[in-house]
């Protein structure tokens, strides 16, 4: 028994001595890192005339998952750094959600990395009104301004001030199968009534007509969306949200019960209010349900993606939401808007270069992202010059001819009344309240705000 | 419960001969259906580990479309591939490891001490000291965050590994020290009386006689902080932004994408990260169990 | 003999380790959050202190009450599950053969992550894939239920994985509790005639009375403040049908960016688990025993 003692004794000496070895070790590093690791900029070393700088770059393009989106940056950074040899960049990459949670910590301690990644509309206005996001407005002069989609900015400007430039635009098309559609001899809707009718021969067939998640809710509030602009027109929901109009507009307690009529038609796939988009999306790219409403982010998915069996892919097409007979919408007004966005720091302490790189980085990603990654950047594309699948030239196009782009709803409302809005689109879809009331939570929580 | 017990009983059974010389055959059977609904039960907790296995054979289509437990036409040996090549899995694993090893050491001597001295040596403050320890146990974790990154940044250990090892260490130590309490409570007195009679320091007394005999709830203690150390990622997240500090969970952000995951490549990272904690779990295991022949010394 | 088990010096180099990480690294945030409960705070601007509003929202608020009768639902099925885990320990315990291997794969799935248990369970429970609703369908039930997108049952659904994710933990603890009973008290109950049964009541279980106390406290104080597999799981939907307290709270925090209020609903989740605690060690607490 006392050997046993000695020897358990000796263990946890040695692993103590090795704690603090490794932790003398990593004193040292991070002496060197922590530099790097705050906003503090390095101040060692001189390099030509001008002192070392670092930037820190905080983004949630992984190279595992965005591969197409971490290559470009990477190369962004690598160029930037090679006309600019003072600079080092250092990356943080973290996903979705943990970014959201430390960019919130970090935020509270003041200690916001030097550039980062920031969405527009209600997620960046705390950070505004916090005095924490730098104004570009001095980078969009000189007509680099003119080189993005009008409207991008828009959405992230406060008070007459630009706090991000936008990387993202997407608009939100109906994808469908082909395939399945021609075994019913179902035609492209054009009409409400028309997609009624598809919805209602896919139900008599057994086919699941539409791919929903609705446990994410803003997949279920893009359906809510469409109807609200198809019916009221693309300025009712605006208005709503901003004050200057109501959701209790009876257009928009129509697109309520529009959808839940939709939900009781069994337009959607069994249980989606508990399905991640991911799970939904799964049974649209395995052809087992026939439309798939989402954003152009996917378009790699149906073009491009080798995972993805190439017979399905050549059998997606997509569809515009179809015009409701009555209503007040243009089948040219689109759901979507621009994603994310760069951020400068307010209290960077190498701001000058933080803003230089943002508009390098942006001005070069504009060139590249539609071909290296599929996204489409939130600056004019040239599609005649680039050579892109015809899906993507056909989205392309259909953005260059919009007549309206209405932001994500939860993205325009701040934080708390998106929650609202989102809890009271699941409940929508789940029949749990009416529209009315619908309509009387969105009016009660945007009130609140006042 | 009724029926779990019932079980038991017939599973000593066998062990004494009278009984069994009574009633052979119904023995017999219970002890089949026992030993039946314990293969069961070991089948039902073995598949998660084969299923994630076959997961992380799969790519995405497959996730979604074939049976969780059925082997795709062409197994994605490639996820595995794709997890070592991209980003710092192998620093990561050394960090894990060492991270987990030094935060489980700390925190089972620190709760050691502390409940030695709360539950054998005689304090008018121990009470209170000891109701600190479980009020700190109540504390959601997300309501840390921000008051814990103020306070690492305020005395520069944001971004260094102590600054999780010492998190893990505090937020672990009231869990096993309520866990060392019960053990501590069994103990007979006779032992420390016996010893501090033959002249035995205290110090002595807590390492030659004390540390050994709790050797069984030292494990348990050890297995539970290595398995919550070593799958933590929101605190490793939070205050570590250098890659050469971050740890295993953290390689699952290199899949999951803003608009899209790669379920297959997490799977791969997952597995990857289960075997070391699955050696450490079986030798670990072991000595709850040695920790009887010593224990059972003290008589 | 007391002389030597009271030395100042020795107490304090035992416990000062401990303490002074307990108060610095947990005690600093357990005030701060009190104290980011008074105000109104997004988390990234100013705050400003605004006393007790949003305590008394919180008293009016009917989600958070909701969310709170959930999580002592969990609570209580936690504290039934232990009489299983109670029970698989003992047979484990027991002289049987292979006991040593049954019980190292029993704590298997403790060590998966919650990432891997929640992408297990969801995959279960899918609506037309499911595992669940697949063996449903093959025995004839032709409209099995939505499970996660069912607000009756959602709750339900998700304690099942959480209550099965913790069997490890706490038939590890019970397992060492009961081989730490000394073999010769057991013997000599059986030359007494004792049969199995009355051993594990009479002898077992009351001998590791202290450690069934413990883990009544870890599990109820574990299930109030439970986040992870709900939060993978459902998020707290749908509508709220499966928000416990924690998740309310992370919601508060950082999604709507109401960072006082969320802290107030931690800093209440922390009282609320202390009430609870007294509560549960007044009720279990014998004259013996060591009362703490």
């Amino acid at each position: 028994m006392l050997k046993k003692a000695h020897s358990l004794l000796l263990l946890s000496v040695a692993l103590l001595l090795f704690v603090l070895s490794a932790c003398g070790d990593a004193d040292s590093d991070s002496n060197e890192d922590s530099n790097g690791g705050s906003n503090e900029g390095e101040t060692s070393g001189v390099d030509g005339d001008k002192e070392a700088v670092t930037i820190d770059f905080m983004h949630l393009w992984p190279a595992g998952v965005s591969a197409g989106q971490n290559k470009i940056v990477n190369e962004i950074i690598e160029q930037f750094e090679a006309e600019n040899p003072h600079v080092t960049v250092v990356q943080e990459v973290l996903e979705n959600e943990q970014y959201k949670t430390k960019l919130q910590v970090v935020s509270s301690s003041n200690q916001l990395p030097d550039v980062g990644m920031t969405w527009a509309a209600g997620f960046l206005e705390p950070y505004v009104k916090g005095n924490l996001f730098a104004p570009l407005d001095g980078l969009l002069e000189n007509g680099f301004g003119d080189t993005f989609v009008s409207g991008t900015l828009e959405a992230y400007a406060m008070d007459d001030q630009t706090y991000a430039l936008p990387l993202e635009l997407n608009i939100a098309p109906i994808y469908y199968n082909k395939a399945i559609f021609a075994d019913h001899g179902l035609d492209v809707p054009e009409t409400y009534d028309e997609f009624l009718n598809v919805v209602e021969t896919l139900v008599d067939n057994g086919v699941a007509p539409i791919a929903l998640g609705n446990r994410d809710r803003w997949t279920g509030s893009l359906w809510y969306m469409y109807l609200a602009d198809r019916i009221g027109g693309s300025e009712a929901l605006n208005t709503a949200i901003d004050r200057s109009g109501t959701f209790e507009n009876p257009k928009l307690i129509e697109a309520a019960s529009e959808t839940q009529n939709l939900v009781n038609m069994d337009a959607f796939v069994r249980g989606f209010n508990g399905l991640s988009n991911e799970e939904a999306k799964a049974e649209f790219l395995n052809g087992s349900a026939a439309m798939y409403l989402m954003g152009s982010w996917e378009l790699p998915n149906f073009t491009t993606n080798e995972e993805i069996p190439q017979e399905f892919r050549e059998n997606v097409g997509f569809f515009k939401f179809p015009t409701i007979e009555g209503g007040d919408g243009n089948i040219d007004s689109w759901v979507g808007g621009p994603g994310v966005g760069l951020f400068v720091a307010e209290n960077s302490d190498v701001k000058e270069e933080a803003m230089e790189f943002v508009k390098f980085f942006v001005e070069k990603w504009g060139e590249q992202s539609v071909t290296g990654a599929g996204v489409i950047p939130g600056t004019a594309v040239d599609t005649s010059t680039l050579d892109l699948p015809q899906l993507y030239i056909d989205v392309l196009n259909e953005l260059a001819n919009a007549s309206n782009i209405t932001l994500f709803a939860d993205v325009q409302m701040s934080a708390g009344v998106a929650e609202t809005h989102l809890n009271m689109i699941q409940s929508l879809f789940g029949n749990e309240v009416t529209p009315e009331e619908f309509a009387q939570t969105h009016e009660e929580a945007l009130s609140l705000e006042e | 419960m009724e029926k779990a017990t019932e079980t038991q009983t017939t599973a000593m059974l066998p062990k004494q001969k009278r009984q069994v010389a009574r009633k052979p055959v119904l023995t017999r059977i219970a002890s089949g259906i026992l030993y039946l609904a314990l293969l069961i039960l070991a089948v039902v907790q073995i598949l998660p580990l084969i299923w994630l296995f076959l997961f992380s054979l799969k790519n995405n289509q497959e996730v979604f479309n074939l049976a969780p437990l059925s082997l795709p036409a062409e197994p994605k040996w490639e996820n595995y591939v794709k997890v070592w090549t991209e980003g710092n899995i192998s620093m990561y694993f050394f960090n894990s490891v060492w991270i987990t090893a030094v935060s489980v050491i700390l925190t089972v001597l620190i709760a050691s001490f502390v409940t030695f001295a709360i539950t054998r040596m005689k304090w008018k403050l121990s009470k209170l000291v000891l109701g600190l320890f479980m009020v700190a146990m109540m504390i959601p974790v997300h309501s840390t965050l921000i008051p814990l990154f103020s306070f690492f940044t305020s005395i520069h250990l944001m971004n260094h590994p102590l600054a999780i090892i010492l998190t893990y260490t505090a937020f672990n130590l009231p869990i096993t020290m309520m866990i060392l309490l019960g053990f501590y409570y069994t103990l007979p007195r006779e032992i420390e009386e016996a010893a501090i009679m033959d002249g035995c320091s205290i110090h002595r007394l807590f390492f030659r006689i004390i540390l050994p005999i709790t050797t069984p709830v030292l494990a348990t203690t050890a297995i539970i902080n290595m398995i919550y150390n070593w799958n933590e990622y929101v605190f490793v997240n939070t205050f570590i932004s250098s890659d050469k500090y971050k740890t295993l969970t953290v390689g699952i952000n290199n899949f999951i994408g803003q608009y899209s995951i790669d379920w297959g490549a997490i799977g791969a990272t997952l597995m990857i990260s289960i075997l070391p904690i699955l050696f450490a779990f079986f030798v670990l295991s072991n000595r709850i169990v040695e920790g009887i022949t010593s224990g059972s010394v003290k008589g | 003999m007391d002389k030597v088990m009271s030395n100042k010096k020795i107490i304090a180099l035992y416990v000062l380790p401990a303490l002074l990480l307990i108060i610095t690294l947990v005690y600093v945030p357990i005030v701060l959050t009190g104290y980011y409960g008074l105000t109104q705070w997004d988390g990234i601007g100013e705050r400003t202190f605004i006393g007790l509003a949003n305590y008394s929202k919180l008293i009016t608020d009917s989600l958070f009450w909701q969310s709170a009768f959930h999580s002592f639902l969990l609570a209580i099925f936690s504290v039934i599950s232990l009489v299983a885990y109670l029970a698989v320990s003992l047979v484990l315990s027991g002289k049987i053969k292979g006991a040593n291997l049954f019980r190292k794969i029993y704590l298997v799935p403790m060590l998966l992550s919650s990432v891997a248990i929640a992408q297990l369970w969801i995959r279960i429970y899918h609506p037309t894939n499911g595992v669940m609703n697949r063996f449903l369908e093959s025995i004839g039930i032709s409209n099995p239920p939505l499970w996660l997108a069912d607000t009756s049952i959602v709750l339900f659904a998700i304690f099942i994985p959480i209550i099965w994710q913790y069997a490890g933990f706490y038939i590890l603890i019970y397992y060492a509790a009961l081989k730490n009973i000394p073999e010769s008290l057991v013997e000599a109950a059986k030359i007494d005639g004792a049969t199995p049964l009355q051993i594990a009541y009479k002898i077992k279980v009351p001998l590791i009375a202290s450690v069934i106390k413990v883990t009544i406290v870890l599990a109820v104080v574990g299930s109030l403040k439970y986040f992870d597999l709900i939060w993978v799981m459902t998020e707290g939907g749908p509508n709220g049908a499966s928000e416990v307290m924690a998740s309310y709270m992370y919601k508060n925090a950082f999604k709507m960016n109401d960072f006082g209020y969320g802290s107030a609903i931690g800093f209440f989740l922390l009282l609320i688990a202390l009430g609870v605690t007294w509560i549960i060690r007044k009720l279990t607490a014998t004259k013996e025993e060591i009362q703490y």
